[in-house]
């Protein structure tokens, strides 16, 4: 009991619950505390888990508890502020992306957890999918040859109806808005399977329901190594049932297609060795998945999780989807931002 | 414990769900926008000799519950095995709204049913924010509420929630659940999960008996948590007469083929299962297959 993980989770929305329910399962963690701004909130979880220790201010958390991790799933304005405590308190961070608001802060953070050996993730979900985990492999086995072109697409119904422009979702201050939570994703699958893009144009930011941010995001990104790529991404797009993520990678000796389900793979020349004929192949996500010890909404929920507290543990040696990875994404962001801002306008 | 039918229809088909491929999704949900599709779809199933649907609570069900409602006469006698809610619904509002408003938007906007307990609690979750035991009665029946006047069999709780509820561990949620469905609504309680062995040593341990588990069974393992291993040794040891299992995904949506497929369900201590198709060959293959 004593030698497990103390941990605590800060914002009991959407995410925070889903990560409740995964982490709590996890024979190595044992839940201390919640806070949410929401007393409703604490105090329905106080009523049926008495155990749980709850706060409606996360500095009365650290304040009080004494812990070993953290998962932040506040808005992200706060993202920032909390890893500082954590820091602080050398207590390990999980935090919901895009981790923090600005690059300079999220470089800051990065610095910091590193110096002091602390585990630090942000939840891009999509680099624990099995399916993009197999595309990756694929690229870097050069199976595709060498990579030229690509398209990142991410498609999901989150804003349906017109904003009254009331949440932090509608302001780009407290991290809102497509880029931050749509775009983001799209980004760090590029910074995941092609690298970090060197410069950013063509950027265009519209608004189709909300009143203070951006419903859908097209941009270029281009590489110094003659790689380009372009990214289109709308959160208002009904016809997607789910939240998808789309990549098309053209390279020298073929071309991937791939979304959280299954990847489509053409090839020049047959590769035996890899399975693959010359033509079309379809490879499904019931041929690559590795299940997981829980399962809510998607083995890759779990994965990143179990691989959060496996590197606390010392079970996982290799810390992925860093502060330093989400920085880099967060790099980009910026870069649309402001080549909007500078090209994108009339 | 009453037995439950053997083959029940299920509807993912429907509803453009395809765990394996969003592409036959989207076709599927194109053949299926004509609601006249999906009852030509039923009429096969019945053709094939089964008497028992599945259906999700979704945006589509109350159409299709309409229809066989007013039309009762023109079919054999169909056995209801609902399950509740659509979790898309709940997760798009909490996403754009909040979990309070959530709440008060499901269970009390444009709801005067509810009478006096509306009136009571009038815009305000705060009312029976403490109590999520009444708050689930509540939804549950906001969720029944299209299945009223069908024989229904089994209620299930979709596997998003019950897997979700499953992580926090709170035993008090499962057995309300249970005990709702048995004195409200006189049928069985089920649940649908990801996670099966699981699920069930937590309801054994809770003293939770007489329901129904329906949960992903197939060869290769798919969407079957921890593992199949855990999957065919807990069915093995189960006692019928106090879960009932029933498969799903037992093609593993189309990377088994049928016959593969069946030849692994049927040897396994499995009182149920709940399969999609959408042609008459497909339909009539399958219930020639299943031998439980």
């Amino acid at each position: 009991m004593s030698n497990k993980i103390k941990l605590a989770i800060i914002g009991i929305g959407r995410m925070g619950i889903t990560h409740y329910s995964i982490i709590n399962t996890h024979p190595a963690v044992i839940i201390k505390a919640v806070v949410d701004s929401s007393s409703l909130v604490t105090n329905l979880i106080h009523k049926y888990i008495n155990t749980i220790h709850t706060y409606t201010d996360y500095n009365d958390l650290f304040e009080n508890e004494n812990l070993d991790a953290i998962i932040i799933c506040t808005p992200p304005t706060l993202h920032y502020p909390i890893a500082i405590k954590a820091y602080e308190k050398e207590i390990h961070v999980f935090s919901e992306k895009p981790f923090t608001t600005k690059k300079k802060k999220a470089e800051e953070l990065a610095e910091l957890f590193e110096q002091k050996h602390l585990v630090n993730q942000v939840g891009y979900v999509n680099r624990f999918n099995d399916i993009f985990k197999a595309v990756k492999r694929y690229i870097n086995k050069g199976i595709i040859g060498n990579v030229i072109n690509f398209k990142s697409e991410m498609y999901s119904r989150t804003i349906t109806k017109s904003e009254e422009g009331k949440t932090w979702r509608d302001s780009r201050e407290n991290g809102g808005g497509a880029v931050f939570e749509v775009a983001s994703h799209a980004i760090d699958l590029v910074n995941f399977l092609i690298g970090k893009p060197d410069k950013v144009t063509g950027s265009c930011m519209t608004s189709i329901f909300s009143k203070n941010v951006e419903d859908a995001v097209n941009a270029t990104l281009l590489y110094k190594n003659g790689i380009s790529g372009t990214l289109n991404v709308n959160w208002s797009d009904e016809s997607f049932r789910k939240p998808t993520n789309k990549i098309e990678i053209f390279g020298s000796q073929g071309k991937i297609l791939a979304d959280q389900h299954g990847i489509k793979i053409f090839m020049k020349k047959k590769s035996p060795e890899n399975n693959l004929r010359e033509g079309w192949n379809t490879i499904y996500i019931t041929d690559v998945f590795k299940p997981v010890p829980f399962y809510v909404r998607g083995n890759e929920f779990t994965a990143q999780l179990y691989h959060f507290i496996d590197c606390i543990t010392g079970k996982e040696k290799r810390n992925s989807c860093t502060f330093r990875d989400a920085a880099a994404t967060l790099e980009i962001l910026e870069a649309i931002f402001n080549d909007y801002e500078l090209n994108g306008k009339f | 414990m009453q037995p439950i039918d053997k083959i029940i229809f299920g509807d993912n088909q429907f509803f453009g769900i395809n765990h394996m491929s969003q592409e036959k999704a989207q076709q599927l949900a194109e053949t299926f926008f004509d609601i006249s599709n999906i009852l030509k779809t039923y009429d096969h199933a019945f053709e094939a000799g089964i008497r028992a649907v599945m259906l999700n609570s979704n945006d589509r069900a109350k159409e299709i519950c309409d229809h066989f409602r007013s039309n009762k006469l023109n079919y054999p006698a169909i056995n209801w095995y609902p399950s509740i809610p659509y979790p898309r619904k709940y997760a798009n509002l909490i996403s754009e709204k909040g979990i309070i408003p959530t709440i008060n938007e499901v269970l009390f906007k444009g709801n005067s049913s509810m009478g006096v307990l509306g009136m009571i609690a009038k815009g305000s979750a705060a009312v029976f924010g403490k109590d999520a035991i009444k708050m689930m009665q509540m939804l549950i029946d906001v969720e029944m509420k299209i299945f009223k006047g069908l024989n229904v069999k089994v209620i299930f709780l979709q596997n998003i929630i019950t897997d979700l509820l499953l992580g926090y561990d709170v035993k008090e949620i499962f057995i309300g659940y249970c005990n709702y469905i048995l004195n409200k609504y006189e049928v069985l309680p089920g649940f649908i999960t990801q996670n099966m062995p699981m699920l069930k040593a937590k309801l054994e341990s809770w003293g939770i008996e007489e329901v129904v588990i329906c949960s992903s069974f197939n060869k290769i393992g798919y969407l079957m948590s921890p593992d199949i291993e855990s999957y065919v040794s807990v069915a093995k040891n189960n006692d019928s007469t106090k879960y009932q299992l029933m498969a799903m995904s037992t093609l593993a949506s189309g990377a088994i083929s049928a016959t593969e497929a069946y030849a692994f369900i049927n040897r396994q201590n499995i009182q149920s299962v709940v399969f999609g198709a959408s042609s008459k060959k497909h339909i009539e293959e399958t219930v020639s297959l299943i031998k439980l």
